[in-house]
């Protein structure tokens, strides 16, 4: 299975690059919180605490997701070490998989080590767990799958000429698909059918990343419906498969010359 | 790969995609539903006006645009949806204003849909004098705040003291109009009266420059003028009965001769006499009497 040889390598190479350095920044940040959230809040440690450590994973995962993301095929392009890779039995969707699955499971690693560090500053600063902690669980699953459609849309741009642009293209989808529901909300104020229907088009279109902000949920000890993990599951899958057949479709037509 | 099984992949690839991205419309329809169903509660991320404009870094200003189209798509949202909460209107008013004083859409438009009785608006007025109440700490000088103020106290609040006193305060500055003066005196000696309503409504409608707020505007003065014809068909019903008591129609006094015809209302409608004897506008009509109940007007000023 090439693809999986192509995932193991793109997670080695990221841990030779030093990607899981950010932890440093998360741990250090985490312990601040967790040491100065009782003298700068009242009755609202925990929740300070939860919506910072998993605003803080979302945010550092998806940084990582864009920018190692768009550089994926690019470097592998500039280092001409795709021509090599391609002249072996791999197909070009296969590669393209491949670096996907890679950089999924390290932002996988990455997240499931700051859930950890999360979980030690909520256990010094609550003095303990609760049942509800383990609706966090789900928030964190949330935000892996928010992070695997960015690392995909992040490929797929990656597919164009420079990674200035393709930061830039993933930036900006990114910035849309958390704002998707307001443009739907802003449709149907409008009072203009034409501008509804638009709205309405472009909001199925974009990738809802809203749908994954289970965050505010979570801290107030909210349990997710399992429907709803399901729901998710789902969309993300079904994205993803789309993107990244359109990504495999670009690439296949690449001149690599 | 081949160039023909390329082609054949990128022709399967064009083909998926959009049947895939038709199945990802019910998927995000029933995340929609479970999404709502989780009562999220409602939250202001950053509740502080003075320390969003501290951390934006320049760009108040556009963050003040932005906090007030999240107001009225909050607003839109609620009123579409029958909600009568409007717990985050003022709040979200309230840090647009801060952080940009000079957007004076914020609290002359924002005012009215504070003020509005529910299910139209908020309900609270009180709210609408505190939000223009900022707006005139940071634009001392704009008449139409002051206008905007002199309304509220007068309408909603029925606070004709406070109404006359901003309608004169209003009047001193820059570019303020002669009927400011003319509306603060007025106020003062008559209070409530309906002359007074139809006067304040009428500046309204010719002021506004909004055309959801004209129209209010033309809605109140119609209902305004229905109701003075409402109250003198009442009283020609009454004398009338009292003579002869089997008046079932105001057609009826048309054929008596006590009324050339049959009223109509502002909109064309003719009035009507219910089986109680009390002349109502025609439930056809598109007069609504009950928008005169935030401000009932003063009958003891009549």
């Amino acid at each position: 299975m090439m693809a999986g040889t192509v995932a193991i390598n793109t997670f080695r190479e990221a841990v030779r690059d030093r990607v899981l350095y950010n932890l440093i920044f998360f741990a250090l940040a985490m312990m601040a919180a967790a040491v100065f959230v009782g003298q700068i809040t009242i009755g609202i440690e925990r929740l300070v605490i939860i919506n910072l450590g998993l605003t803080a994973i979302s945010l550092i995962g998806t940084v990582m997701a864009i920018f190692i993301g768009v550089g994926l095929v690019y470097k592998e392009m500039e280092k001409r070490t795709l021509y090599s890779l391609l002249a072996k039995p791999v197909r070009r969707w296969e590669f393209l998989v491949g670096k996907f699955a890679g950089l999924v499971l390290t932002l996988a690693v990455n997240t499931a080590l700051m859930t950890l560090g999360l979980a030690a500053a909520l256990f010094y600063v609550t003095r303990g767990f609760s049942r509800a902690d383990t609706s966090i669980l789900v928030a964190v699953y949330f935000i892996l799958l928010e992070l695997a459609l960015v690392t995909a849309l992040a490929l797929f741009f990656s597919c164009f000429p420079t990674p200035m642009l393709s930061t830039l293209l993933t930036l900006g989808l990114f910035v849309a698909g958390q704002f998707s529901t307001a443009l739907r909300e802003y449709g149907h104020v409008a009072h203009n059918r034409a501008l509804e229907l638009l709205l309405g088009a472009i909001y199925y279109l974009l990738p809802n990343f809203h749908n994954f902000n289970a965050i505010g949920a979570v801290a107030h000890g909210d349990a997710i419906p399992g429907a709803l993990i399901l729901h998710n599951t789902l969309y993300a899958v079904l994205y993803i498969t789309v993107v990244l057949l359109g990504a495999s479709a670009i690439f296949a037509n690449m001149d690599l010359k | 790969m081949t160039g023909a099984a390329r082609t054949r992949f990128t022709r399967g690839a064009t083909a998926a995609i959009p049947l895939l991205f038709v199945a990802i419309v019910p998927l995000q329809r029933g995340i929609d539903r479970y999404r709502a169903s989780m009562s999220a509660p409602e939250e202001l991320w950053v509740g502080s006006g003075t320390l969003l404009k501290t951390i934006s870094m320049g760009y108040d200003a556009l963050l003040a645009d932005i906090y007030w189209t999240r107001a009225v798509q909050y607003y839109g949202a609620h009123f579409e949806t029958g909600s009568s909460q409007f717990k985050e209107l003022y709040p979200l008013m309230s840090i647009a204003l801060t952080l940009d004083p000079r957007l004076t859409v914020v609290p002359r438009g924002g005012s009215i849909l504070l003020s509005e009785p529910n299910p139209i608006g908020a309900g609270r007025p009180d709210q609408a004098v505190e939000l223009l109440q900022q707006a005139i700490v940071g634009k001392h000088d704009d008449w139409q705040l002051y206008a905007s103020l002199g309304f509220v106290y007068y309408w909603y609040m029925k606070d004709y003291g406070h109404a006359s006193q901003v309608y004169l305060e209003g009047s001193q500055y820059p570019g303020a109009p002669i009927w400011m003066k003319g509306m603060a005196a007025r106020i003062a000696e008559l209070g409530g009266s309906r002359d007074t309503s139809v006067m304040v409504w009428s500046q309204i409608y010719q002021t506004a420059t909004e055309p959801r707020a004209r129209e209010n505007a033309k809605q109140h003065l119609m209902a305004l003028h229905a109701q003075a014809d409402i109250e003198e068909l009442q009283k020609i019903v009454d004398n009338y009965s009292g003579h002869i008591p089997r008046v079932t129609s105001l057609r009826d006094l048309v054929e008596d001769r006590v009324l050339p015809d049959v009223p109509v209302d502002p909109a064309g409608y003719a009035y009507v006499l219910n089986s109680s004897g009390v002349v109502t506008v025609n439930p056809a009509s598109s007069v609504r009497m009950d928008i005169l109940d935030a401000g009932k007007h003063d009958k003891a000023a009549e």
